[in-house]
């Protein structure tokens, strides 16, 4: 029973993580994480900064389709 | 082999059972095990033998992770982005569209047009394009095939937006033309849009999941707070608008997504869509698998001799042109040439992602196919077909159709008009309207009964619509980006994309080009889907070889000629079809299929004097719009041809060896990810 439950919140638990990542909800953070790995010198975007600038390059190629 | 079995038996019901109805189960059954079969059986050969996949290749995410454009993605997470990005309303309007001819030929094409072609064209142009540090499909016409094919490829593109956009905006007109509640529901979209982008810019900047759910709650809202807006007299008439001012409302609406920042509209529009589409489509699923609603419409319909009231064609090749997306679109190329290469974790995922998305898609469209079917089908060709060919009045529409062996009267269609909330359900054509029907009445027998059959209905045409509007304003954008750079190649600071005179003057170019192709089709008295629906299959099949060409290139320098049917058959399949299709389109003695008959049957009415005086200068604008579709058709074949050319070229000097074929993949690196690593963040289980 105990592992079952246990089972349930991992899922829940990357569920919610999948969908975090499939709407965008956590783009912000995985490119703080990602500049962290690289060691960049440059400065990090502020939150607003990258929601900005991310949307201008996604919507300037093909994105949706018919 | 039990699931091969099942998918048999399942599909030999469908085409040879002949009783009054078949239980649309028996839909679900055939596709999903056809689906299985193809997935663990044909993918997996175009991976192991025909790409050889390799998991020890870094692929661009890991190679250039920026954390922006290049990220690595787990598989379901990109797969969730890489189908939200491929289904658009084409698998929906496509098979409602070919219902005409019966389930039968349009249900067989999805199938195994997918597991065939499409599939096979998304999974193998996505493994070229992660080799190539993902590279649009224009870029690897340009390096693998020749230049002239790149730039012929990055034509072609723009072409078929062009007349894409037009024709999709088409089948929102025809939705919301004299229909209050559905206007107004459309309309509120756009400030909930705004309430949204505001929030997330400047509010809790990025937090997409909070801010979307928010709006869909008032997107949800509006759908019920339109019956008040039908309801009031006043409200009602500032609502009901005809096709023309829809068409202009839409232009400007377009044009204004277009020019203004993207975070303010755009952006907070596409993410509403995505979770109302990916909403809609799981609900309709589970209708379908709850309700298990019978299908109504013959297997086969007398249409298929080409009389057809919704379009004009015979089976071959309009079924083909007309499903389109639904079986294979090459805008999917696009796709899987743009983000989704950038973002792939390990070389493996392609087939789930490219392989797996597109028949999920191609699901999408069995199951609009067994919505469209699953009505009375003298009600389905009552909403499609334009007056010019039923009959002005409702009782000679209905005669007309009762004629045709689908059993109609006038009062069942006021009848159902009533029951969903709009004053007329005649004269639709498009797709949308009907669509939404079916899934109006599939939602209801689920939840509510006939009580809720007009809020269901104005949430499908919600539904529609707003994902339509995404794929117009996003493709408006993009559309504008290209004339831009175009233009940039003729005068310098035309293609600065921040420069205001260039935004403007480049967004009303590619508005200016889409909206006329929509004005002609709301004027044009056979209802403008019967011609620009068939040019929209015709230019996205061909966008569809033209990928299948680049792939063929790409397998021959990849010294994989064994197996180069893979691509070269599905590829001769669309020349043929989309070359059967243009030169009917253009040459067609019958003035319903053929421009060019159509528009000397117009001016022969003009020359005999036949048409009033009133009418002349319309009737000379039809003339041209029909000159002009017949130029439009002609050029992309020939663009086509051109390119089919280069490439024959190309492959008799790979073949013949006169020369060591130079393949342009990126150099090989050895991947540094342990073996399990899945791209999900740290700190997981």
């Amino acid at each position: 029973m105990e592992r079952a439950a246990r089972n349930v919140r991992r899922f829940a638990r990357r569920f919610w993580r999948g969908l975090r990542e499939w709407c965008g909800d956590a783009a912000y953070e995985r490119y703080l994480r990602s500049l962290a790995s690289r060691r960049c010198e440059t400065r990090a975007l502020t939150a607003e900064e990258f929601y900005v600038e991310q949307l201008t390059r996604r919507y300037s190629r093909p994105n949706r389709c018919c | 082999m039990s699931v091969a079995l099942l998918g048999g038996a399942a599909l030999a019901k469908i085409a040879f059972d002949r009783g009054e109805s078949l239980n649309a189960i028996w839909f679900v059954i055939a596709a999903v095990c056809c689906y299985l079969v193809a997935y663990r059986l044909y993918s997996a050969f175009l991976a192991a033998r025909l790409l050889a996949l390799d998991d020890t290749r870094a692929t661009p995410s890991e190679r250039n992770d920026d954390g922006r454009d290049f990220v690595p993605t787990s598989k379901w997470v990109l797969f969730g982005h890489h189908f939200a990005a491929i289904a658009g309303p084409g698998p929906l309007v496509g098979p409602t569209l070919a219902a005409q001819f019966g389930y039968l030929p349009g249900t067989l094409w999805l199938i195994a047009g997918a597991a065939f072609a499409g599939c096979v064209q998304d999974f193998i142009i996505l493994f070229c394009s992660i080799r190539r540090d993902g590279k649009s499909i224009g870029q690897m016409a340009r390096e693998e095939v020749s230049k002239r094919g790149g730039f012929i490829a990055q034509l072609a593109v723009l072409a078929i937006m062009v007349i894409l956009l037009g024709v999709v905006a088409l089948v929102v007109v025809n939705a919301l033309k004299s229909s209050p509640w559905a206007t107004f529901t459309l309309a509120m979209t756009i400030p909930i849009a705004l309430l949204v982008g505001v929030y997330l810019r400047f509010v809790r900047p990025g937090r997409v999941l909070e801010a979307s759910l928010m709006g869909v709650g008032l997107i949800l809202f509006v759908v019920v707070a339109g019956q008040w807006v039908a309801d009031s007299p006043s409200w009602a008439r500032v609502f009901t608008l005809g096709g023309v001012p829809l068409a202009f409302a839409i232009i400007v609406y377009a044009f204004a997504a277009s020019a203004l920042p993207v975070w303010l509209l755009l952006a907070p529009r596409d993410y509403l869509s995505a979770f109302i589409k990916a909403g809609a489509i799981f609900a309709l699923a589970a209708g379908i698998l709850f309700v298990r609603p019978h299908v109504l419409m013959p297997p086969l319909t007398r249409f298929i001799d080409g009389s057809g009231p919704v379009f004009a064609g015979k089976i071959f090749p309009f079924c083909f042109i007309t499903i389109a997306c639904g079986a294979i679109s090459g805008f999917h190329s696009l796709i899987s040439s743009g983000t989704t290469p950038k973002m792939i974790l390990r070389e493996s995922h392609a087939r789930f992602i490219g392989y797996g998305a597109m028949l999920l898609e191609s699901f999408v469209g069995v199951m609009a196919m067994v919505a469209a079917c699953a009505m009375t089908p003298g009600v389905y060709f009552a909403i499609n077909s334009p007056p010019s060919i039923v009959g002005a009045t409702p009782d000679a529409a209905a005669a007309t159709i009762s004629g045709w062996g689908f059993p109609l009267t006038a009062q069942t269609m006021t009848g159902l008009a009533h029951a969903v909330g709009e004053q007329t359900l005649w004269n639709r054509a498009g797709g949308a309207p009907s669509l939404a029907v079916g899934m109006a009445q599939i939602f209801s027998n689920t939840i509510g009964g006939e009580r809720l059959l007009s809020i269901w209905y104005h949430f499908a045409i919600m539904f529609e619509a707003l994902f339509i509007l995404t794929v117009l304003d996003a493709g408006t954008r993009v559309g504008r980006f290209m004339v831009q750079e175009l233009g940039g190649r003729v005068w310098k600071p035309f293609g600065r994309t921040g420069w205001m005179p260039s935004v403007i003057l480049s967004s009303a170019i590619i508005v200016g080009m889409w909206g006329y192709f929509l004005y002609q089709g709301v004027v044009d008295p056979l209802g403008g889907i019967n011609s620009l629906w068939p040019l929209f299959g015709i230019s996205n099949q061909l966008l569809a070889a033209v990928a299948l060409v680049v792939a063929t290139t790409i397998l021959l320098k990849m010294g994989r000629t064994r197996w180069i049917w893979v691509t070269l058959l599905p590829m001769a399949w669309l020349v043929i079809i989309t070359m059967t299709a243009s030169y009917q389109k253009i040459f067609d003695a019958n003035p319903r299929i053929g421009f060019l008959a159509y528009a000397n049957a117009l001016a022969a009415q003009m020359a005999a004097g036949k048409i009033p005086a009133a009418k002349l200068v319309d009737t000379q604008r039809l003339i041209f719009n029909q000159r002009l579709d017949a130029a439009v058709t002609a050029v992309l074949a020939l663009m086509v041809i051109v390119l089919i050319v280069e490439a024959l070229v190309q492959w008799y000097v790979i073949l013949s060896s006169r020369r060591a074929s130079a393949l342009h993949e990126s150099p090989y690196v050895q991947t540094q990810w342990a073996e399990g690593y899945s791209g999900i963040a740290q700190g997981d289980d």
